[in-house]
Parts: structure tokens; sequence; C-alpha cells
């Protein structure tokens, strides 16, 4: 299915947002909230994993129901995970699209990577404390 | 009030949930670490600040992106070095109000401190913002819950409005909320103008997903308040219009103030990025995207800008200070800074660090080093510290670099 992206911030991902390796920064960021009905429409529950598409690439992220959420968007906290499929683009104002990302969206069994996979996967090397 | 217990922070009472993790942040670094092959080692601070200086001797075009993490005088040195290697300095607001002061430049900014707010604001609108969760003690010291000179009685004296495309948790507080179409912000906008403006006739059945008769019972709880506070956050300036949408919102507010008192400002975030705007205009002219290349301080935002820059693969070497653009920055500028040499400046390992060289911890200013930030409405706080450890500040590390710099350049 096809939604409109949008991302922003969260009181969960303010609190971890020094900690980026920790597991409470990677599980905030994961999450892709939608409205039930488009998750039903998906036969996708709370928690379940699913794999968001764009032009730059996909990632796998984690449902979570959100009645808050406008039917046809998802929201997913700011962070490397949303960022990870954002295209570098800016229109010539410095500001890539964060707000207005088209995707497409689809139950998945492939599991979330953690940050630090993340940046393994671009070309990082992990540090660990 | 802080509680520290052998030399750490182990609690922080009386601040927000977002300030308390700040002071009890943990882990930070030891020391400076040196990535090697597929792991790190341990170096001095000499090593790697001498190793730095190096890298940005030898680089054609370094980028000098972040500092809104640190303080006013450590953004001062910050820009003398662009400066000395004819490299580009830009900061956090590129990511975040950076097309807020496009607008602003284009048609002013009729703004006000926080204390006016406080004191004088009946009607509170937060557009494209969620306080709530961003700014959690905005609500409480300033608009909804605040008692002030004027209206003694917060919750009762004070009305807000919130419009937003999801309807937040600030969204629930409000005394109306305004569900707006992803993407209809500069048309709701330009209608509340039309109406203010007299022309009600001309407005469509609804706009943006706004019904016309709430855009009207909008635009009369502006025109009847004394005091109108606008707030807006990211959501205007990075969706749809981006600068065009905070224009609008600009001129909206100077329309009111035909007919009452109305203010608007913007919700900054990351905690000094007011101030680094401020430093880079006193010094250069211009507030981020600056680049030295022609030995003169240029500015054009989406051409001189980290994003643009990272993204068409132009820089050859990146000083990151403050920030973590691997976690905030698109993969196209992520994958560019694996492939050149890149140096952090940071208390934390966050995601840069992965796609550093170097990594040199340093004090947090406001924590264990003292320094100058900027609120979020432009009022400079003098920041204490709270701590004595052996982290050097950025204002040292910096100076140093900045000294070996000019020995290349002397006067």
């Amino acid at each position: 299915m096809r939604f409109l992206m949008n991302t922003g911030r969260t009181i969960k991902q303010g609190i971890t947002v020094e900690c980026k390796g920790s597991p409470g920064y990677g599980s905030e960021t994961s999450r892709c909230f939608m409205h039930p009905l488009d998750m039903m429409e998906m036969g996708v529950c709370d928690g379940e994993c699913v794999r968001v598409e764009s032009t730059e690439g996909a990632i796998v992220l984690a449902a979570a129901a959100a009645e808050s959420v406008t039917p046809g968007t998802i929201f997913v906290p700011y962070g490397p995970y949303a960022n990870h499929i954002i295209p570098g683009a800016t229109r010539s104002t410095g500001m890539p699209d964060f707000k207005s990302t088209p995707v497409t969206v689809e139950a998945t069994t492939d599991r979330r990577k953690t940050v630090y996979e993340l940046m393994e996967e671009m070309g990082g090397v992990a540090y660990h404390c | 009030m802080v509680t520290v217990e052998d030399g750490r922070i182990v609690a922080a009472d009386n601040a927000c949930t977002l300030g308390e993790q700040k002071f009890l942040g943990e882990p930070r670094l030891k020391g400076p670490i040196q990535r090697e092959g597929k792991g790190w080692k341990d170096i001095t601070y000499d090593e790697a600040i001498l190793r730095t200086v190096e890298m940005l001797r030898d680089a054609e075009r370094p980028l000098l992106f972040g500092w809104s993490g640190t303080h006013v005088e450590a953004q001062c040195i910050g820009v003398h070095m662009a400066e000395v290697l004819r490299g580009v300095i830009d900061n956090t607001s590129s990511v975040c109000h950076g097309p807020s002061i496009l607008a602003i430049q284009e048609v002013g900014h009729p703004g006000c401190t926080l204390g006016q707010v406080k004191n004088r604001a009946d009607l509170v609108v937060y557009w494209g913002c969620n306080p709530i969760e961003a700014h959690p003690r905005h609500l409480s010291r300033y608009t909804r819950y605040a008692e002030g000179f004027f209206l003694p009685n917060d919750y009762l004296d004070r009305t807000v409005i919130v419009a937003d495309i999801r309807k937040t948790e600030t969204g629930n507080i409000a005394d109306e909320f305004v569900q707006v179409t992803p993407g209809g912000d500069y048309a709701v906008l330009s209608a509340l103008r039309a109406i203010v403006r007299g022309k009600r006739d001309i407005i469509p059945r609804s706009v943006a997903g706004v019904p016309r008769e709430q855009l009207f019972r909008i635009a009369d709880r502006c025109l009847n308040a004394k005091f109108i506070a606008f707030y807006f956050g990211l959501g205007l300036t990075m969706s749809r219009g981006k600068y065009k949408n905070v224009r609008n919102a600009i001129e909206l507010v100077s329309e009111l103030n035909r007919h009452t008192k109305a203010t608007i400002s913007a919700m900054r975030g990351h905690y000094n990025v007011y101030g680094s705007n401020e430093v880079n205009t006193w010094m250069t002219g211009y507030p981020f995207g600056i680049d030295f290349a022609r030995g003169i301080a240029f500015y054009n935002p989406g051409e001189t800008t980290a994003i643009d820059v990272l993204a068409r693969r132009e820089c050859d070497a990146c000083l990151v200070v403050a920030s973590d653009p691997a976690a905030h920055f698109p993969r196209a500028c992520v994958e560019h800074l694996a492939d050149i040499p890149t140096v952090v400046i940071d208390p934390y390992p966050n995601a840069t660090t992965a796609f550093a060289d170097i990594q040199i911890p340093v004090a947090v200013t406001g924590i264990d080093a003292a320094g100058t930030a900027y609120r979020m409405d432009g009022v400079p706080i003098r920041m204490r510290r709270v701590l004595k450890t052996d982290y050097p500040s950025d204002e040292e590390i910096l100076g140093r670099m900045y000294a070996m710099l000019q020995e290349d350049h002397p006067p």
C-alpha cells in the first residue's frame, strides 16, 4: 500500500537520543506508527514488522497502531531508520523532505536491524562502550 | 538541583524528562579514540588534535558541521577555522529551522521573548509542532499552564489552538485542534490571511481538510484576542513549501497586527542552535551554510548547506562538532561520510562515531563546562558548570586546533 511518510519527535526518542547504541533508541526510532484501519487492511498487527520502501531503498520497521495518524500516512520518529530511505535532495533550500516522502509499506517476516547494523551497512564501524 | 556522588551526577531535580536524561547522560567516552581497521584504539588528546589538524590541512574542501550542542565561544573559533581553511561551515539549523530563517530574511520576524508570552498572551497558536514531546516545559512555563502578570488564572485565561497533520498529545490539550491535510499548511494560512483581510466570501467550503466554519472561528478568535503568540515547528519547515509556509505564517501575523498584537516565533530545538545562527551572523553576515572557498563568506542555501555538500560528494573531509549527522541525515549524505576522513568532537559515542576516524570527547556545556548559550527566543544565558571533570571544553580543543592552523597562515 502507498503512504506518505512523516517523521518527527517523540518523547522516548528525545530521552534516548544521547545514547544511540541503546536498545531504547533503536526500538523507538524503528517504529512505524499507522492508523489501525490501514493496519487492518494490510493484515498487520501491532508490533509486527513491515517493509517500508521509497525511491532511496527499503527499511524494516515495527508497526505501531496510532489513531492520531491520518489514514494514508505513516509516522516514524526522527532517527537513522527513517533517514535511511529519505532522499538527499533539498529543492534548493538545504532541507530534505523529512515530512513528505512517498513510500510503499508491506508486511514482512524480515527482522529490524540495530542502529549499528545500519551504520555498518553504510560503511561504518560500530563502537561499543 | 543536581546530586553529585563520586564525581558523577546521580540525580537532577526539577529538570524536564529530556533535561534529566542530559544531566544523567551516560556513557561518555573516557578519552579520544581512533579507528584502526575494523576496531578502535585509544589515543591521547595531543595525538587526536594533531591528526585532526593534519586532516584539515590536507583537505581541499573541508566541511565543518554541527555546532548546535556547544557554547558560543567554541562556535566563534569554528568560524575562524572555516575561514582559515577556506571550507564550508554549517550548523544543524539547515535541517531544522533553516527555512524559517530564509522566510525571516524575506519578510522579517515580529517576535518577542518568552516572558512577554507568559505575561500577556491570551491566545497561543502551535502550528506544526508538538511541544509536549519536544519542549516539555513550554506549556507549563510560558503558555497553557503558566500564570502571567496579566493572566492570573493561567488555564482559564488562555486559549490554545493547535494545527497539525496528526492529533498529537499537544492537540489533545488544545481548545481547538485544526487537522490539516499533509502539505496543506500554505493553503490554510493563505485562507486565514484572506479572512483577516475581510475576504470571507472567497473562502471555499473546505481548505486542505479544514472546514470553512472552523477557519472563520479561528480567525475570529485571533481578531478578538488581546495578544497572540504564534509558535511554529518543523511541520512547516520540513513539509512541502518549506520556507514559503513560514513566510505565509509570518505574513498572517503581520495582518493580525493591523487589528491586535501578535508575535511569531520558531520552536527551536537543539539547545544552542540559536547561538550558532547568531555567531555566524555576527562574524560572516550569514546564519548557516557559509562557504569560504572564495576567500570571502558566500551563502546559498541548497548549495552551501551540509546536506547538499555531502549528497553531491563534494567535501573531502568533515569535522563534526556537537551533533550527529549519521543519525539525522539522509543515507546519501552518510555514505559519503564513510568515504572521507571524519573527526567527531562530542562527549558521547553516537551514530556518527561509526564513520569517524577520530572522536575527541569533551566537557558538556552547562554540566562540566561553562559557556554562553542562546534560549529559543534569542536571550543569551551564561551556563555555569555544576561538576568539575578532567574533560577539556570544546573551546579548548578547537582553540588548540585553530592555533596550529594559524601557523600555516600567519596574519
